[in-house]
């Protein structure tokens, strides 16, 4: 369905020097730098299925997705989406793809928003009795009843958000974009928008890439995740394994009367020198300590704090999801 | 091309909303419009009354009055916005929503202003022409109005203006180089003011350097439907200057097509 080997993406930037003196020097001879934004990068996606694309900010993925949907020409490498290059014919392309992003909308700013949606039938050539089924059903996944006479520009951002799923999926496209559907909205807003997607996926089938920075989406949503960092792939599987190969890390949480826990501790001690993602937080009694399981096992970690000092209700917790991730984006990954 | 209508339409049907909701905005767009030209008619009455004799290159007062009002007409008709329009859209990377679409890029501009530009001509051109033939009633006693050199003025102002519109689309495809077009946009005013006969009549200008610039495309724009509309340009002159426009927006449309091809290989989205 979808098949990317390969792809990369250079831009050329101009590089000001700092100051006004920086200023003038651009401006008569500016200096330009080659930046790698996607760095060959390589997924397939299956038919029907939600991917979830992450990676920290500047990562790439927006130019990923640029590429996909035929905005950016890559520099090199292949991507093919149904069969099609997307930058080769980028109308009849575009027809089958529905497309969000969360920071801009495509509806007329100006217009009642039925207007958009009318604009829209015109434009893909919905029929008439497809139009009519098609806005009822998004109407009842996306409850747009309540706005659709109003001007887009009157619509609250979480409205607008829904509406601009709506129209990206007014035409049944077979391969949607999201990206950054949730951008700046509220749990109830979110929770709404995850299930229309989870809804038009079983329904259609529709493919569906989606980029966030939330991994309650990743989570409620994506069997399967990509994630990427300073433009290069990094990590491709499911949520689970995800956990299972990032996942040893473990949190020990206890309350003690010691005032300085980690040198009573002196955890280096036991991990010798493998001390990655070792953290160690006081707040008053209660410690929490963060370590790599496979450096040194969870009973061993346990037996060795409660020899050192005296401690009370102790306890040992899987870090989420969100720990993981935040671990992989502070250390930049390398493979 | 009923398929082409009914996709386009609603572009249209959205330019003249455009108008609409920002009236304030649009009615203030017209006063400015009329200001400047009556900035040039004070200073045409200055240049006339120190002494520069009865008849410059052919133009009396009254006829200079004319042209003053004839300009400030013809640029309200044939005005492009889509430089402008193009480079915001470049600058803020909102152009990634037009790209999106099944859509000729091109044409969703096109079809935007003419909406835009069917209400204000509604609205505007009556009162305007009655106003023009009004002072040129006044000033050469009885009335001018020639009904067929105003249905060819008309022709030659739709060619006007597409010979503006791609102009300004190709302008402002030079937004993908520059990336912002403000100070780039204040000089193709300028020098297209210049060479489109706007400021002064290129009439007044040395013979050869008046030639030269009556085949470039900026006299197509305005200087040309002024020109017939007073009736100076008739018979084969008038053929070959409405052939003339037309070469010129068929020039560059075809430009605008191919820049747009190799432009958009360069797109870089700013702003994430």
């Amino acid at each position: 369905m979808i098949d990317v080997k390969n792809l990369r993406k250079e831009f050329k930037k101009t590089i000001k020097e700092p100051g006004l003196k920086g200023s003038f020097k651009s401006l008569f001879k500016p200096q330009t730098k080659r930046v790698v934004a996607v760095d060959d990068i390589s997924f397939e996606v299956p038919k029907g299925e939600i991917l979830g694309f992450i990676g920290p900010n500047g990562a790439g993925k927006s130019t990923v997705i640029k590429m996909l949907t035929g905005i950016l020409t890559p520099t090199s490498g292949k991507c093919e989406i149904n069969g099609k290059n997307p930058t080769e014919n980028r109308k009849s392309y575009v027809r089958e793809i529905g497309v969000v992003f969360g920071q801009r909308t495509q509806l007329w700013w100006d217009l009642p928003l039925r207007e958009t949606y009318s604009v829209l039938k015109e434009i893909y050539e919905v029929p008439d009795d497809r139009f009519k089924s098609r806005m009822s059903f998004l109407n009842e996944v996306l409850e747009l009843d309540d706005f659709i006479t109003s001007p887009v520009r009157t619509l609250s951002l979480g409205q607008r958000m829904r509406a601009d799923i709506a129209a990206s999926l007014l035409h049944s496209p077979k391969v949607l974009f999201l990206d950054e559907p949730t951008i700046g909205l509220d749990v109830v807003v979110k929770e709404n928008i995850r299930n229309a997607i989870e809804h038009i996926n079983k329904q259609e089938k529709t493919t569906v890439i989606l980029t966030t920075h939330d991994l309650a989406d990743i989570e409620a949503l994506s069997n399967r995740i990509v994630m990427i960092d300073k433009g290069r792939n990094v990590f491709d599987g499911t949520v689970s394994e995800l956990k299972t190969k990032y996942g040893q890390i473990r949190e020990l949480h206890f309350e003690t009367e010691e005032r300085n826990a980690a040198q009573a501790l002196c955890y280096e001690k036991l991990f010798g020198g493998n001390i990655g993602g070792l953290t160690l937080e006081q707040e008053g009694k209660a410690v929490k300590a963060r370590f790599d399981s496979s450096v040194v096992p969870v009973s061993e970690m346990l037996a060795y704090t409660l020899s050192r000092i005296n401690v009370t209700d102790i306890s040992v917790r899987d870090a989420d999801i969100e720990e993981i991730i935040r671990r992989l984006y502070q250390q930049g990954v390398s493979e | 091309m009923r398929r082409a209508a009914k996709i386009y339409f609603p572009f249209i049907n959205a330019g003249m909303q455009e108008v609409a909701t920002y009236r304030v905005n649009w009615i203030f767009y017209i006063l400015g419009n009329v200001m400047s030209c009556f900035v040039s008619y004070f200073i045409w009455k200055a240049v006339y009354s120190s002494g520069g004799g009865e008849n410059l290159e052919g133009f009396t007062l009254p006829d200079m009055i004319v042209y003053i009002f004839l300009m400030f007409l013809t640029s309200t008709i044939i005005g492009s916005d889509a430089s402008y329009v193009v480079g915001e859209e470049v600058r803020d990377g909102s152009i990634v929503m037009r790209l999106i679409k099944p859509v000729s890029y091109n044409g969703t501009f096109l079809f935007q202003e003419l909406g835009n530009k069917l209400l204000t001509e509604i609205m505007l051109l009556v009162p305007l022409v009655v106003g023009v033939e009004a002072v040129r009633a006044a000033l050469m006693g009885g009335i001018q109005f020639n009904p067929l050199s105003f249905l060819i003025y008309l022709v030659s102002c739709v060619l006007a203006y597409l010979i503006n519109f791609f102009f300004n689309i190709c302008f402002g495809f030079l937004a993908f180089v520059v990336k912002y077009l403000w100070g780039a946009n204040l000089m193709k005013a300028c020098v297209v003011g210049f060479l489109s006969g706007t400021i002064i009549p290129l009439a007044f200008l040395p013979k050869p350097l008046e030639a030269v610039f009556l085949l470039l495309p900026f006299a197509s724009l305005n200087y040309t439907p002024v020109m017939i509309y007073i009736g100076r340009y008739s018979g084969l002159t008038l053929l070959y200057y409405l052939g003339l426009q037309l070469f010129w927006a068929l020039a560059f449309w075809g430009l605008s097509k191919f820049l747009w091809r190799v432009s958009v290989k360069h797109l870089t989205v700013q702003g994430g």
